[in-house]
């Protein structure tokens, strides 16, 4: 039930990108500082940002430039020792910290599930601690799960070590979300997952917040992630001090210094083919089928449109294989057999992940999917090249 | 109950394992032992002051005389090693055995038992024990000797199974010997779980040792029944104190041994 | 034996009942107070080491002997009893609850606090829980051994199955008090691993089924 007014919601693939709704609120930090006793230098060191409502500003920099003690100061985990911070308005520096947490998601590595609590339990903890009332908790929870692509009748009640890191991940995200909060932090979230499901989770989080448009503080060492989540960055040194607030293009088309040069790294042209996204770029349309349908039919189907294979979609309309033509006139009927090793990409990925991606499966293309993991098209490695060839043109011209 | 104990003890020895191992701290270690003795010796010259200046009775001044009460002591420590050397000399060996491929299969109906064993108080082995090799010294130590082979015995084991297998496997694809192996590889990194079960065993011996005079096994057990039966509440504190400092003594003695005989590299 | 038993069956089930009530109390006494000191501690690790440090001595003082320092001020009667068995069931469940406290995930802790729970809701609702199995451990190896301690401590009139040894001691010889002595012990060892049976049923249900090993 709670799936159909959801998707009605996020209508047609590519919608949102334009013009996206914005839920989150601004951040402001004026002269916020973290001294620690018996240490010399601050650990934070007066800083004042602005964070606009509905962004994601990734945190990059070096390890003890302090980025994830500001992150802390954010939502008072860590005191800060001055300084004021304010989130839209309002100012939150004297607030009670356990009823402005409760206004702020909070997402770290492994998701920091509770394991002795199901994963509809961890999911309705803050709607609960908020008095929500049952029925408003458990339909929370089923749209919050749909959201994350877990498919609540499976999920709900399974233990968090009965999931993969992934989905871990995911559910962390989903408990964060929970109490819809205007604000998300995320604590080097992807950093304890494998580069393959990293690159689904960010995906992943670029499709949520297309559709929620949150203010989201993400702190990371990678900056090809800050580049690929980031609608700005911020590049802090020790002390955190800021050297660089600006979008990843231009802060990739003209670092600020010879430190944030240092930090972006070598290879900048490439870098580039981190900046196009998946959907920037043509798209295959490709024959589909349903399991279950007549193989004789789709064969048909897919050679009067040219293609040699077709993309297997489930009830859900998530592409699940994409057997060969002379592979599915084997059988009588579409399978519904999992391709685990399927090479998929989102829409808002770079091109960077749809190479590795097609590179890990062996692969010659990918399958693309946009919104609820719909398929939106296939991305096949000729267009990636052309791609790579007009960037290595337009750095040479 | 295997799992149970061994989960207990698993923690606390970690963390002793911790604390004595850290390089840090490895000072904090001799410091935190040095603890428990000076607790001893003021314990023992507290006892002293009292027992020169408090005025006892007729009955009293004789159980707490200082040659009857160096007496009670001697016994009590004779007792105490005696089935400490008995025991080490049974459960050690039946513990390497039992982990040999050979018995291997016996371990669990073996710990089930003993477990069981553990379970039955200490008291009741006495009396069923004297009732059948009638009282004196000599069932006193038989009874302390099955009560308290049970730690020495689980320790042995456990310290032994502990040893990861690829070193063992390590040891014998260098060419050396079963036995071989046994002595240089898997003893000496079960030494610390053996010694600790070696001091349970102790402080426990020293304890179970006062339940003698019950059976007309001598020891300081005396002083505190005799205190209680007649109602002499400086010879009852005077014995019960005396016990207690002589278990914390035990037990620093065995502390002191597992730090020095720990392996150096652990 | 069989006779004795079912002569006496009476005087046996009400000291079993006695026995049994007497340290199912006392633990469970000692559990709020352990459970109470290592909440106390645990944050601290100087504390934590002194708490430890109090179990380990405190395991070594022999039971005898406390009970003797504990008749001179209580007298005869369940008070020395009551007391020496709390005493002594408080021990491992505060070790197992310190280290069981001090074991949970920082990072789950921090997690907590980050989505607004409160100290007090962060203990109770994540940390004991998730310290549970570690503390009902302790709890296990408590009941245990104060089983035996109970024994003895029917020398200074406390109640329970300590009781019929003794009376089997001051009849040596005599016509009943092999069977007296057996009773009691036996007795005493089915208790206990009926109690063991019952802990371990009790850990099934309240752990939760996503940390049961």
């Amino acid at each position: 039930m709670s799936e159909t007014t959801v998707s009605q919601q996020s209508g047609p693939i590519g919608e949102g990108v334009t013009a996206r709704q914005v839920s989150g609120v601004s951040i402001r930090l004026a002269g916020v500082t973290k001294r620690y006793p018996g240490q010399p230098a601050p650990a934070v060191d007066a800083v004042d940002l602005e964070i606009p409502a509905g962004e994601t500003v990734m945190f990059v920099g070096p390890s003890g430039c302090g980025k994830t003690t500001l992150l802390k100061m954010l939502n008072r985990l860590i005191e800060p020792s001055g300084g004021k911070i304010f989130l839209g308005d309002e100012d939150v520096t004297g607030q009670d910290p356990d009823q402005l947490r409760r206004r702020i998601g909070y997402v770290i590595q492994a998701g920091g599930l509770f394991p002795h609590m199901t994963v509809a339990a961890n999911i309705g903890l803050v709607p609960r601690m908020l008095k929500w009332d049952k029925e408003r908790v458990t339909a929370r929870i089923e749209e919050l799960l749909e959201l994350v692509g877990l498919d609540p009748a499976v999920y709900r009640d399974r233990y968090p070590r009965e999931l993969s890191g992934g989905q871990q991940q995911r559910v962390g995200v989903a408990r964060a979300l929970a109490a819809d909060p205007p604000v998300l932090l995320m604590d080097e979230p992807f950093g304890a997952v494998d580069p393959i499901t990293r690159q689904r989770l960010q995906d992943e989080l670029l499709r949520i917040q297309e559709e929620l448009g949150k203010t989201i503080v993400f702190v990371t060492h990678d900056f090809d992630e800050a580049v690929k989540l980031g609608d700005k960055i911020v590049v802090f040194d020790v002390g955190a001090r800021v050297v660089q607030y600006d979008t990843p293009e231009a802060i990739l088309a003209d670092p600020a210094d010879e430190y944030v040069a240092d930090f972006v790294g070598a290879g900048a042209a490439l870098k580039q083919l981190s900046l196009t996204r998946v959907h920037d770029v043509q798209l295959r349309p490709v024959t589909t089928a349903s399991v279950g349908d007549a193989t004789a039919e789709v064969v048909a189907r897919a050679r009067a449109a040219g293609d040699d294979y077709v993309v297997v979609l489930d009830r859900r309309g998530r592409p699940i294989s994409w057997p060969s033509l002379p592979e599915l006139e084997r059988v009588p009927a579409v399978p519904g057999t999992v391709d685990e090793k399927l090479p998929v990409v989102g829409h808002g990925s770079t091109l960077n992940d749809a190479l590795d991606t097609m590179l890990a499966a062996s692969q010659g293309g990918a399958v693309v999917i946009g919104r609820r993991d719909s398929l939106a098209g296939v991305v096949v490695i000729e267009t990636i090249m052309e791609a790579i060839q007009r960037t290595r043109q337009g750095a040479s011209e | 109950m295997t799992v149970d104990t061994g989960r207990s003890q698993a923690p606390s020895t970690a963390a002793e394992d911790e604390r004595d191992t850290a390089p840090p701290r490895k000072g904090g270690g001799w410091r935190a032992l040095a603890v428990q003795p000076t607790l001893v010796v003021l314990g023992v010259v507290a006892f002293l002051v009292w027992r020169s200046t408090t005025t006892l009775s007729e009955t009293e001044a004789r159980q707490l005389g200082w040659t009857v009460l160096a007496n009670s002591v001697r016994e009590h420590l004779y007792l105490t090693f005696a089935a400490a050397v008995i025991v080490l000399a049974i459960a050690v060996p039946l513990g390497i055995a039992l982990t040999r491929a050979r018995l291997r299969r016996f371990t669990p109906a073996v710990i089930g038992v003993a477990n069981v064993g553990q379970a039955a108080p200490a008291i009741g082995l006495f009396v069923l024990l004297a009732t059948w090799l009638g009282f004196g010294f000599r069932t006193t130590v038989i009874a302390l000797v099955l009560y308290a082979a049970l730690p020495v015995l689980r320790n042995t084991m456990v310290g032994i199974q502990g040893v990861d297998n690829r070193l063992v496997e390590a040891g014998r694809g260098m060419g050396m010997s079963a036995f071989a192996v046994l002595m240089r590889v898997e003893l000496p990194l079960a030494v610390p779980v053996m010694l600790a079960g070696v001091r349970t065993a102790l402080v426990l011996l020293v304890g179970t040792a006062t339940l003698a005079t019950f059976i007309s096994g001598g020891g300081l057990g005396v002083l505190i029944n005799t205190g209680i039966t007649l109602s002499l509440n400086s010879l009852l504190i005077g014995g019960a104190v005396l016990v207690a400092l002589l278990a914390l003594a035990v037990d620093w003695l065995g502390r002191v041994v597992e730090h020095v005989a720990r392996p150096k590299g652990l | 034996m069989w006779d004795f038993v079912v002569d006496r069956r009476e005087l046996i089930a009400f000291q079993a009942v006695q026995h049994v009530s007497l340290v199912v109390q006392c633990v469970l006494l000692a559990t709020v107070i352990a459970i109470g000191l290592a909440v106390l501690a645990y944050r601290s690790p100087k504390v934590t080491g002194l708490a430890n440090g109090i179990s380990a001595i405190g395991l070594t003082i022999p039971s005898f002997a406390l009970l003797g320092i504990l008749l001179a001020p209580f007298g005869f009667g369940i008070t020395p009893a009551v007391i020496a068995v709390t005493f002594y069931a408080v021990l491992p469940v505060l070790r197992n609850a310190v280290v069981g406290l001090a074991g949970v995930d920082q990072s789950l802790v921090e997690s907590a606090r980050g989505i607004g729970m409160s100290r007090a809701a962060t203990l109770l609702r994540i940390e004991l829980p998730l310290a549970w199995p570690v503390i009902l451990a302790g709890i296990r190896v408590s009941t245990q051994m104060v089983m035996g301690i109970a024994a003895i401590a029917a020398y200074v009139l406390g109640p329970g199955l300590g009781g019929l040894i003794f009376s089997g001691l001051s009849r040596l010889g005599g016509a009943n008090a092999l069977n007296a002595t057996l009773v009691g012990t036996i007795a005493i060892v089915l208790l206990a691993l009926v109690l063991d049976v019952v802990l371990l049923l009790v850990g099934r249900l309240t752990t939760s089924k996503g940390i049961r090993v």
